[in-house]
């Protein structure tokens, strides 16, 4: 009966309210590290390809500094990121790494000048937090993405590249292998998601994304099965899952089990599928982003195209 | 020392009949697999109470680390939800598994005929679906898998025993430096911390404002507790309870880095701007000790110099 007026209402949702400007030659990035600490030295890969692709860089107090796991003191990782998302100068802030601590500072930022004046927000894994705030809060696209600490191991490969694209304002366009669990369909939406621990992590609270009508990622790293069966259950019984447009699964890599323990019984593609069996919408599984390898940058919160058939998967940003 | 409102309207919750001798006790494993040998311990001990015991065939039985497939775990506490002779459920033990089922079960019946369920751990998912959608009372209580033959003299084994026959515990236990003096009432809910994020956002999670939250965990790494933690407070389940119990957070772990908090100064932490009271330490939990409470009941906490829980009249 109110299918008109929601889907009205769920049109502001399809656009983003603003686009950060496209970084041109001669711009400044700054590196900061609201998460987990990161030695100086593994930063000069990142440093390289910055400058090597014609950006200015700019280090925050946080790089190269520790406290316990962390960059520093919650007061002085947020201090770093504020400044970073105040300073005009700054056009893109790339995350030195993630970790863990994001979450315990995110409420503590001031967005209004970004808000006035965005700029690109660059990073994945724990920054999963920034990138929900970004999109629940301001729905400004943020870019997901491999950071300093990734570039330390090969700053010229395919999946640093598409940073460089992503930064210039390339569309980017990934095809993905066939894999045997794939739905096959297209649609459009917003992409959204990220690390899924901290999806859930984000349930009930502001930073939680509507993800109605979206192509939701989700990808993790060195959880046990057990866990992530856990938080599907919890994003499908939060009524999280049941109306995506579609859904890209990334790496789940490096998980975790007890010797002790019998296996779970299922491998994660199923724990997935299972979660959205009963819906229609296009799934592809195998999409190079996470904590692996290939780790290609992804414009969360900008428009998609998801298309897949029976020759494998295509992700375009409209 | 603070004193929080007396409360108003406690919303009516419904209490199942208190047992009788000879009453029929089922019991089941909603989730992981046990040892057969050890729940006909602890059935043995039941019986020792005075009550019957049924054991289900989820018991002993095993597919993967479940004690059964989904449909038969689902199945068989259904039927024990149903049957009017079984009078109160015992699970054989957590582990992981209640989530997936939660929401195959019809509680039509058990609506009409309350009965007394008991466990903790992965069983926080029920017991909190309990309250939230049906407003019953269940008991967080040790499950078969803890009542060996070494502790079932124990106290806190008793404590079970006490509760399904009609009993109000009060318990005291000793202070500790984190607390913050004061007392309160309210009904309390929660449980395992873990457990208790899995339900944010769906049906089951439960309204903690103006209740007492009571929160236990075994063998999280710190930072993920106090991620959790975090995620607490920014749903906005901290803010309006009338005060705050902390079980056992035993069995932690940590990475690399050694986190710089201890898990109560980590929850210590999240609720250093409000003003309830806060007891640490109640003996409850993934430990030896774990004294059975009322989820669903009316209770009172005093904490000061030595603390007490107390179920009200």
């Amino acid at each position: 009966m109110n299918d008109h007026r929601i889907k009205a209402v769920r049109m502001i949702d399809t656009v983003p309210t603003l686009i950060p400007p496209y970084l041109r030659p001669g711009d400044l990035v700054g590196i900061t590290c609201p998460a987990g600490y990161l030695c100086l030295e593994d930063t000069q890969n990142a440093v390289e390809a910055l400058e090597k692709w014609g950006y200015r860089v700019k280090l925050g107090k946080t790089v190269g500094a520790q406290y316990y796991g962390y960059s520093g003191t919650d007061a002085e990782r947020a201090a770093d990121f504020q400044d970073m998302l105040d300073d005009p100068q700054i056009k893109a802030i790339l995350f030195g790494r993630g970790g863990y601590g994001t979450v315990r500072i995110i409420d503590s930022l001031d967005f209004n000048r970004f808000y006035r004046d965005p700029k690109w927000l660059c990073g994945y894994s724990d920054i999963t937090v920034v990138h929900s705030f970004v999109q629940s809060q301001l729905h400004i696209p943020t870019l997901h993405c491999e950071m300093c600490i990734d570039l330390k191991y090969g700053n010229a490969d395919a999946s640093a590249d598409t940073i460089r694209r992503a930064l210039r304002g390339d569309k980017l366009s990934y095809s993905v292998d066939v894999h045997p669990m794939n739905r096959l369909g297209s649609c459009e939406g917003l992409l959204v998601g990220g690390n899924l621990s901290l999806l859930a992590a984000m349930i009930g609270s502001s930073s939680d994304i509507d993800m109605d009508g979206k192509i939701l990622f989700i990808e993790d790293v060195h959880e046990y099965l057990y866990r992530l069966d856990e938080m599907l259950w919890t994003l499908g019984r939060a009524g999280k899952l049941d109306r995506l447009a579609g859904l890209v699964v990334g790496g789940f890599t490096r998980l975790k089990y007890d010797p002790e323990d019998p296996p779970f019984g299922q491998e994660i593609d199923e724990i997935i599928f299972d979660q959205v069996r009963a819906a229609r919408f296009p799934v592809c599984f195998g999409f190079p982003a996470g904590h692996q390898f290939d780790n290609f940058s992804l414009r969360l919160g900008m428009p998609h195209r998801l298309l897949v058939t029976a020759k494998g998967g295509l992700l375009q940003e409209r | 020392m603070k004193q929080s409102n007396p409360r108003h309207g406690r919303k009516h919750w419904i209490e199942p009949p208190f047992l009788k001798p000879g009453d029929r006790i089922a019991v089941t494993c909603p989730a992981s697999k046990m040892d057969r040998q050890v729940a006909e311990t602890a059935a043995s001990i039941i019986e020792g109470w005075g009550f019957r015991v049924l054991l289900g065939d989820t018991v002993g039985a095993q597919y993967h680390n479940f004690s059964a497939p989904d449909e038969q775990r689902c199945s068989e506490l259904q039927h024990m939800l149903d049957e009017d002779s079984i009078r109160a459920v015992i699970f054989g033990r957590g582990g992981y598994g209640m989530l997936r089922i939660i929401d195959k079960l019809d509680f039509s019946r058990l609506r009409r005929k309350p009965k007394w369920i008991c466990g903790y751990s992965d069983i926080t998912a029920l017991h909190n679906h309990l309250g939230t959608c049906l407003g019953m009372e269940s008991f967080h209580s040790v499950m078969c898998s803890g009542i060996t033959s070494e502790t079932g003299g124990d106290p806190y084994v008793d404590s079970l025993r006490r509760s399904l026959t009609g009993e109000r515990m009060a318990y005291s236990f000793s202070a500790h430096p984190l607390n913050r003096t004061g007392t309160a009432s309210g009904t309390l809910v929660g449980g395992n911390l873990s457990l208790l994020v899995s339900l944010a956002g769906t049906i089951s999670q439960p309204d903690t404002r103006g209740k007492i939250l009571f929160l236990e965990d075994v063998g999280e790494y710190r930072y993920a507790v106090d991620r959790m933690m975090i995620q607490l407070q920014r749903a906005g389940w901290l803010q309006g309870i009338s005060a705050l119990v902390v079980g056992g957070f035993t069995d932690y772990r940590e990475t690399e880095e050694p986190f710089g908090q201890t898990e109560y100064e980590i929850i210590q932490d999240k609720v250093s701007e409000l003003d309830f009271p806060v007891a640490f330490g109640f003996p409850a939990g993934h430990q030896r000790e774990n004294y059975t409470l009322k989820m669903g009941g009316d209770y009172t906490v005093v904490v000061g110099e030595t603390c007490m829980l107390k179920e009200n009249e």
